[in-house]
């Protein structure tokens, strides 16, 4: 299943405006942020903040700065994930990983460099109240109880037999917590009440874990050339997979995006596009 | 060979790890599970197994009170009718009992959750769920227990309810239980899982749906029979409308209540000082009395012929619960009781009431002898108030606080019914005043002291006030009155009973006042006990408050009463309302705990009219709600309390 249709006017816009932050030409750090950046990608997180901002009244170009920051610390997050250090992933979106690239040393700033960017881009875009509360959301989702703090856990988990618990905890940091963030900067930039910034974060934050399954699933039994990533490179951790089983994992991921799907609900039709959101990333690859 | 549609082990292996996972991830809050987002919710960012008991048991207790509240107030208002007296009331009573249920359901959930995830048993620990569902059933299964018996209670005539109601309310039952058992269950199991830092693995059991409809299958039979089981032992039979047909003896019934009498003290007085009530009381049949000296109690079970257990008024004193338009009777607690109604009245929840027609379970003489047909009036009798006129034949009523809304005038609240006697009594009032006034001014013993006077003479006046009253309510001519008359017993209570030591000589001063009053109350009663050829008066005297015999007397003059009355021997307070039902040719019910005395009244009228007896009189219908007019309620109690029946 591929992305949805409307997907791509919003990965154009979202290209273009990467493209200009992050020019692919220069010193080598530049190039690596560049190489990571505007490697293919289906740009998720980032649609995800442009159609919560549109959902909640406010327009996408408004809130573009905020999800190419998001986009820069995705990318920023892929690099040193791929480090040796970390996962030693020689494969990242169908090339070699950044490292692999660039070497180590220009890998580790052009992903420090990518970090400041999306700070830099928040801080320049908005006025400060917004760039204030955009910057917190930001800084919360690398943090210790995002990025950071999952990374951190991911790497003591490695070839150890991990709780359930501690797996969720490692993807909500990983991967939940800058979905969650991807979709309430969006609402915020548009002015959005608490109540739909939360409702937003609960469909973000079932949607993110739903996402990761798959991606655990995808693992198991993906296509490399889909994937961009080597088949059972996570096979050193525990996945949801070695908890549930694989069709266990398909139930479950697909009950999340049903659950991100309700979550919608007092946002009525105009949420369709977040709902072909959650039902791609259930049957993505699948 | 394998039958193709059983799924094989591995598969109901990895269906249960699913389920197992669901359940965990809506611990983390994930997915959307209703009862379980919202018994979990506020759990979800506290990892401690202390902090996710206490906030997932909050929620387990919001869910209680908002389902048990309402079912269980339905149930009270059946049980205490008396207590709710219509919607307001069961709102609040609905809202007492949330908070109540609500309170108890977030303790029982704490302490349940705590202590399942400290179980040391290996064999227990290695299976949480089980030992979460465990704690789910128990609790699911307390809640369906209390709901079946709940229900039972609540419709006593419960053969009378249609299967189909039955099942659709034991439907309920279960839906509530499950719901309160499965939120038990999902916070047991997030604090074990917390505990024990996801050790919690191993699972066996069959999908989530259909151990739910399994359950939801072996609750609802187990309810059933609950129900079957509890209505087969407590079955009773459906009562037929009563049917009051009078077999008139042409006998109009004078009922004369005297609070306060002491044989010994008639016996003592010189003869011809109390003619009247020598000649009322000649017969000397003893009436047997209660231990519990509560003017309240004791007249309304001479009033109903039922004991206390049954018509419901157990004390002078009760309280009004905050809210409430009803009433609950206190008793006379002790220790704790009383420490938690002062701890209640200090925080106001509850305020000092007096007995009241709202504690009341049972027809009155003069409420059944209004659905025969028969004219009926009662004067100051306890348990009177609030006066409700509820058809045409309904009694007159001058309830125990007349005399108030007569001295303060206003609006009627329940004081007096019909209004239309308000109106005459009011017209009356100060003719009544100027008569009481001369009776009492003439009365007071020139050599007693002032306190004595005083005492005599407050006494004096509620008696005069009240056959003033009544001898104002003859016209046209009632079947039954029945007047209670305190005086005595007021005047006795200031003389005798402070409990302080009294000299010899004052002793004697204030006896033989009372011995005076005895001579008033003859020339009081002598004003309503007047013979006539179709009277009958009925004289029923208590030893009242403070003495410490254990008999009152009883007494029947008129053509239709035995010359002599020593067979009757003894009577008990029960059976005076049969026995006044009997002379008024009313049918008896068997329902009644007492017996009409035949040997009060004449060999020729017990031939001629032979004891009938039906049924039931039916059940007393609850007062209506809501009440008009200025409220007494605290002139009440001020009042009782200067005459020394309230502390």
């Amino acid at each position: 299943m591929g992305v949805p249709r409307f997907f791509a006017s919003y990965q154009q816009v979202l290209d273009a405006e990467l493209a200009r932050l992050v020019p692919d030409a220069g010193t080598p750090v530049q190039r690596s942020m560049a190489y990571t950046l505007l490697a293919p990608s289906k740009r998720v997180r980032p649609v995800l903040t442009l159609l919560c901002a549109e959902l909640c009244g406010g327009r996408s170009a408004q809130a573009l700065s905020a999800a190419a920051a998001i986009e820069m610390v995705h990318a920023a997050s892929l690099i040193l994930d791929d480090l040796p250090a970390m996962d030693d992933a020689p494969l990242r979106r169908g090339r070699p990983s950044n490292h692999k690239a660039f070497g180590e040393a220009i890998a580790i700033l052009a992903a420090f460099a990518l970090l400041n960017d999306a700070y830099g881009t928040i801080a320049r875009a908005y006025e400060p109240p917004l760039a204030s509360r955009l910057a917190a959301l930001l800084s919360d989702s690398v943090g210790i109880k995002g990025l950071v703090g999952g990374q951190a856990d991911d790497l003591l988990a490695t070839d150890q037999q991990i709780d359930f618990e501690m797996l969720e905890r490692i993807h909500r940091g990983k991967t939940g917590a800058l979905f969650v963030a991807a979709a309430t900067a969006g609402a915020h930039t548009a002015g959005a009440s608490e109540d739909a910034v939360a409702a937003l974060a609960a469909y973000a934050k079932n949607l993110g874990l739903a996402f990761q399954i798959i991606d655990d699933l995808l693992a198991v039994e993906g296509e490399p050339a889909r994937t961009g990533k080597a088949v059972r490179s996570d096979a050193r951790k525990t996945t949801f997979v070695s908890f549930s089983g694989v069709e266990g994992a398909r139930m479950l991921a697909r009950e999340l995006c049903d659950t991100a799907d309700r979550a919608l609900q007092p946002f009525g039709r105009k949420a369709d596009r977040l709902r072909e959101l959650s039902a791609f990333v259930a049957g993505r690859n699948l | 060979m394998a039958d193709p549609h059983q799924p094989d082990s591995g598969a109901r292996a990895d269906q249960a790890r699913v389920d197992e996972l669901r359940q965990r991830l809506r611990s983390l809050g994930y997915l959307d599970a209703g009862v379980d987002r919202f018994v979990l919710g506020p759990a979800r960012e506290a990892r401690r197994p202390l902090a996710i008991a206490a906030l997932a048991s909050l929620r387990v207790g919001l869910l209680a009170a908002v389902l048990l509240g309402p079912a269980a107030a339905v149930g009270i208002g059946a049980r205490l009718p008396n207590l709710v007296t219509g919607t307001s009331d069961a709102v609040v009573v609905a809202l007492y009992l949330a908070a109540l249920f609500g309170v108890a359901a977030t303790v029982i959930s704490f302490a349940s959750s705590l202590i399942v995830a400290r179980i040391p048993l290996r064999v227990i620990a290695a299976r949480p769920q089980f030992v979460a569902r465990l704690a789910g059933v128990l609790v699911g299964a307390t809640c369906l227990v209390y709901l079946t018996l709940w229900w039972r209670i609540a419709n006593v005539d419960a053969a009378a309810i249609a299967p189909a109601w039955t099942a659709f309310v034991l439907a309920i039952a279960v839906g509530i239980s499950l719901l309160l058992g499965h939120a038990a269950s999902i916070t047991a199991f997030a604090v074990i899982a917390a505990s024990q830092d996801g050790a919690a693995r191993r699972v066996e059991r069959r999908s989530a749906w259909a151990l739910t409809a399994v359950a939801a299958a072996v609750a609802f039979a187990g309810a059933a029979a609950l129900l079957l089981v509890t209505t087969t032992e407590g079955a009773e039979e459906v009562r037929p409308a009563p049917n009051l047909a009078v077999v008139s003896p042409g006998v109009r019934v004078t009922l004369i209540a005297i609070d306060g009498f002491d044989p010994a003290v008639l016996a003592s007085l010189e003869p011809g000082r109390v003619p009247t009530l020598a000649r009322l009381l000649s017969g000397e049949v003893r009436l047997h009395a209660g231990v519990v000296r509560d003017p309240a109690r004791e007249w309304t079970t001479v009033a109903t012929g039922q004991p206390p257990d049954v018509h419901g008024v157990h004390g002078l004193e009760t309280r009004r619960v905050a809210g409430l338009q009803g009433s609950v009777t206190s008793g006379d607690p002790q220790g704790l009781a009383s420490a938690l109604r002062g701890a209640t009245d200090l925080l106001r929840l509850t305020q000092p009431s007096t007995a009241s027609v709202a504690e009341l379970r049972s027809k009155t003489i003069w409420e059944v002898a209004g659905d025969a047909g028969l004219r009926a009036a009662v004067v100051n009798w306890w348990a009177t108030w609030p006066a409700t006129q509820s058809g045409a034949n309904s009694p007159i009523v001058v309830s125990d606080r007349a005399t108030l809304r007569l001295e303060r005038g206003g609006a009627l609240d329940g004081e007096i019914a019909p209004t239309s006697a308000y109106d005459r009594l009011r017209d009356e009032w100060p003719r009544i005043k100027e008569e009481v006034a001369r009776s009492v001014g003439g009365m007071l013993p020139a050599s007693a002291d002032a306190a004595t006077r005083e005492a005599l003479g407050r006494a004096a006046d509620v008696d005069a006030i009240q056959v003033a009253i009544a001898s104002r309510l003859g016209s046209p001519p009632l079947d039954l009155l029945a007047i209670y008359l305190p005086g005595l017993d007021i005047a006795q209570h200031a003389l005798l009973g402070s409990g302080e030591a009294i000299a010899p000589s004052e002793l004697a001063a204030r006896l033989e006042a009372l011995r005076s009053y005895y001579g008033y109350l003859d020339r009081l009663v002598a004003t309503i006990a007047a013979p006539r050829d179709d009277g009958l008066i009925v004289t029923v005297a208590q030893p009242g408050r403070i003495a410490t015999i254990t008999h009152g007397l009883v007494g029947a003059t008129g053509r239709s009463a035995a010359a002599d009355q020593k067979g009757a021997a003894q009577m008990r307070a029960v059976d005076i309302a049969p026995t006044v039902l009997y002379a008024l040719g009313v049918p008896v019910s068997r329902e009644l705990a007492g017996r009409p005395v035949l040997g009060l009244f004449s060999e020729a009228f017990a031939n001629r009219y032979p004891v009938r007896e039906i049924d039931s009189y039916g059940r007393r219908e609850a007062p209506a709600a809501g009440r008009e007019g200025q409220s007494l309620d605290r002139e009440m109690i001020e009042r009782l309390r200067s005459l020394g029946y309230v502390r």
